[in-house]
């Protein structure tokens, strides 16, 4: 049924289909008798437009103002042009998945129209009518749906883009604090070997003139961080350091974030113990460091 | 959403000593580098207030989240360390400054009634300041006027910025100090307190830079904001859609982000390319991200890095990201970036570029033909002109109080605590970084865009399903997208949060 509709005939959307009396003389225009008089889109009128639309080169050159000069009917306006030629084309365009069908139509239209009877005439031009009706439900309908579809279809993509951000974010944490965890093991490991230099310089100190009191200065620290370290949490160290008031490498800012990692730390231990070690043992104290670095 | 640059002067190891002498108004404008004039290892140092937060909050990190409690003791440390700077310890201040502070505090009664004769107000449409407070305050209705002090002194002080009273500036901080001692009580309140960082930062030009313990924090607040407010995903999503309708079809995709956050935009979009290829049974196409950032990206940069190359090995399409420093692409544009023929490009803006470098660079994306240029606007830069320093911060003000607001609404009561560390993550470095560049008078993105030639395009009905399908997800009442223009803006009561538009050359 819909492949008759779809060979590219279109009618006024509102038109009654009433089968209102004809207007005497051809060509002419079928008026409806409804308050609003409208035009009839009668299958000769229709014929006319088709050959003038032919004539001009197929629907898509031709324009309202072109086709009216063709036809030549009289009464005609530019505004039932513009509205049939839309209709005309988006028949064509839906009849273009419909080859088969639209001969079968156009031939079907075609010996209809050679009978040219009133009669017949007009009942072909009610089915087109009907047909035209259900044309715009049906586009309605279709509008709609597809609508529908791409509203689903909008969610579902929502949905896997939502996931897949998730699981970066979640990807992205666990490898960061991984790197927090490795970075602190770290640094464990070089806290303890600061702990056995400052040991070291202890003995060192002891055993010259004891210029610098090296023992009051930094020991009670460490053996907090000696305590922390034998506690064995390595998660707890950070908290362990903060809570020194001596400026190490951790409570400062760079250090422990430099991308070259362990070596850039034991550079900046050597920086350290300068102002812990202040007699003449630095020397072999700060190669030992960066051996055990 | 992203998470912004922090701010860039880099802070020496020994850095813990503050030396602002307020009676000597010339050496108050050289920023504060931090020297310390003796080793003073045993002693507890008087920090700089921004360091010292840092290190009160994130040196008992082991990677999971605090317990209410132990955030509660370190804001109560605000106190001593506020009581620290406000006080004069005997290294730091000199006995002159007490004096001057005796003789300039009565000038400023809470009625504020009297103003300083030597106290010149911008020349803004507000000539009145207590206009101006009444009338930023009466968009937040639920305010008393007890609450105006602060607002108003603020503002006050951000006056003395630009009339270059740094010693005036300094003292209504102060005071600011004792009122706003610390991120509590209503979104306006929290706001305010750290725009009074962000202008005591301007002041003694103290930073930090990252550390991991703080890059963790930060991704985890990041995902708690992605998790309870649709702000991150509408931007993400509605620019994702921007860009892969203009790219679809090229096998070759290399887009340019000039704020990359933690790279969770990308896995998305690798993820749609990926699916696309898919249905389509086709190759996927490869993906090339150059992402400019500022310095201290490093550790950010290298989980990106590593992140994003696994996510697209598991996806299995080919993927490249490259890193770009913000410093070198001042200099040299965009000849900084590689570019291959046959590529098609895409531009993913936001304000904190125009922020940090100004908008001159637009003149030569031309030269690289972009096929769309995203713009995502989560700073509230609000219309045309290049506002003076007093409306910027007004202005940021109401804007950031807005996003608190919005975050508040999505709890669920308890713990409030993931709120303050969104804030203090994610929101407190873009407020530095937003006061800074109103600082320097950053242009205004949409003039810089005019003025380039970019032509505005409209963004796509899937883009405006996806972010009604959002938001209907979103379990929080309030907010709702509008399209001003051809832009989609996603607004919190009304009032814009987010605002992604496409361009084109």
């Amino acid at each position: 049924m819909f492949s008759a509709i779809g060979s590219g005939v279109g009618v006024h959307g509102d038109f009654q289909g009433l089968d209102g009396p004809h207007l005497a003389g051809d060509p002419c225009l079928v008026l409806t008798t409804d308050p609003k008089p409208r035009l009839r889109w009668t299958a000769e009128l229709h014929e006319r437009f088709v050959d003038a639309v032919t004539q001009l080169g197929g629907p898509d050159k031709a324009t309202p103002k072109t086709i009216m000069r063709t036809m030549a009917v009289k009464g005609l306006t530019l505004y039932h042009l513009k509205s049939h030629l839309q209709k005309y084309r988006l028949g064509k365009q839906s009849c273009k998945d419909l080859p088969d069908n639209s001969k079968d139509a156009s031939c079907l239209a075609e010996s209809q129209d050679t009978d040219s009877s009133a009669s017949s005439s007009s009942k072909i031009a009610q089915d087109l009518n009907d047909g035209y009706h259900v044309t715009e439900a049906l586009r309605v309908q279709m509008e709609v749906q597809r609508r529908l579809h791409d509203q689903l279809e909008v969610q579902r993509r929502l949905q896997l883009r939502i996931e897949a951000q998730g699981k970066y974010l979640q990807s992205i944490l666990e490898k960061a604090c991984k790197v927090l965890n490795d970075q602190a093991a770290a640094t464990a490991g070089l806290e303890a070997a600061r702990e056995e230099l400052s040991e070291l310089a202890i003995k060192a100190s002891n055993d010259s003139n004891g210029l610098v009191p090296v023992d009051a200065l930094k020991v009670p620290s460490i053996s907090e961080l000696a305590v922390s370290l034998e506690n064995k949490n390595p998660s707890n160290l950070p908290a362990r350091f903060g809570d020194c008031s001596i400026d190490s490498c951790l409570t400062s800012n760079g250090s422990l974030v430099s991308p070259m990692g362990v070596a850039s730390q034991a550079a900046a231990m050597k920086k350290r113990p300068r102002p812990l070690f202040g007699n003449g043992d630095s020397v072999p104290l700060e190669w030992m460091i960066t051996n055990s670095g | 959403m992203k998470v912004p640059f922090t701010t860039q002067t880099h802070q020496s190891p020994n850095a813990k000593v503050r030396t602002t002498s307020f009676n000597e108004p010339k050496s108050v404008l050289d920023l504060v580098r931090c020297s310390s004039p003796s080793p003073a290892v045993n002693k507890p140092t008087p920090k700089s207030e921004v360091s010292a937060l840092s290190e009160s909050l994130f040196q008992s990190d082991d990677g999971s989240l605090h317990s209410e409690d132990q955030i509660l003791n370190n804001l109560e440390d605000w106190d001593s360390l506020m009581r620290e700077l406000g006080l004069h310890d005997d290294s730091a201040r000199i006995p002159q400054f007490n004096h001057l502070d005796s003789q300039l505090l009565p000038e400023f009664p809470p009625s504020h009634s009297v103003v300083p004769t030597d106290f010149s107000l911008s020349s803004d449409q507000f000539h009145n300041h207590n206009f101006n407070s009444v009338a930023l305050c009466n968009d937040f209705h639920h305010m008393n006027n007890d609450d105006f002090h602060f607002v108003d002194d603020l503002i006050r002080a951000a006056d003395c910025f630009e009339s270059n009273e740094l010693q005036l500036a300094g003292v209504i901080l102060e005071r600011l100090n004792h009122q706003l001692p610390s991120p509590t009580g209503k979104a306006l309140q929290r706001a305010a307190f750290y725009f009074k960082e962000a202008l005591l930062s301007l002041l003694t030009g103290s930073t930090r830079s990252t550390r991991s313990s703080e890059v963790v924090q930060a991704i985890k607040a990041y995902k708690n904001f992605a998790n309870v407010s649709p702000i991150i995903m509408f931007s993400t999503f509605t620019a994702n859609q921007a860009i892969l309708e203009a790219v679809d079809g090229s096998m070759l995709i290399h887009v340019v982000d000039f704020d990359i956050g933690f790279g969770g935009q990308w896995a998305s979009f690798m993820r749609e390319v990926a699916d696309r290829a898919e249905s389509r049974r086709v190759n996927s196409p490869s993906l090339r991200i150059t992402a400019v950032v500022p310095e201290e990206y490093g550790i950010e940069s290298r989980l990106i890095r590593d992140n994003l190359n696994q996510f697209a090995c598991d996806l299995k399409i080919g993927f490249e990201i490259e890193f770009v420093l913000v410093q070198t692409f001042e200099f040299l544009s965009f000849k900084a970036i590689r570019f291959i023929n046959g590529e098609k490009t895409a531009v993913l803006l936001s304000p904190s570029i125009f922020q940090r470098i100004g908008a001159g660079f637009l003149n030569d994306l031309r030269q690289i033909s972009p096929h769309v240029v995203v713009l995502v606007d989560a700073e509230g830069m609000n219309d045309s002109g290049t506002p003076s320093f007093r409306r910027s911060v007004i202005d940021g003000l109401e804007f950031y109080s807005t996003v608190m607001e919005s975050l508040e609404a999505a709890s669920v009561g308890g713990g409030d605590d993931w709120i303050r560390r969104i804030e203090i993550f994610l929101l407190r470095p873009k407020i530095f970084a937003a006061v800074e560049a109103a600082r320097r008078r950053a242009p205004s993105w949409r003039e810089a865009f005019a003025a380039a030639g970019l032509r505005a395009v409209v963004l796509s009905q899937f883009a405006d399903f996806q972010a009604e399908c959002l938001l209907s997800e979103v379990q929080v009442r309030g907010f709702d997208v509008a399209k001003r223009q051809a832009e989609m803006v996603l607004c919190w009561q009304q009032r814009a949060l987010v605002a992604t538009s496409a361009w084109r050359c």
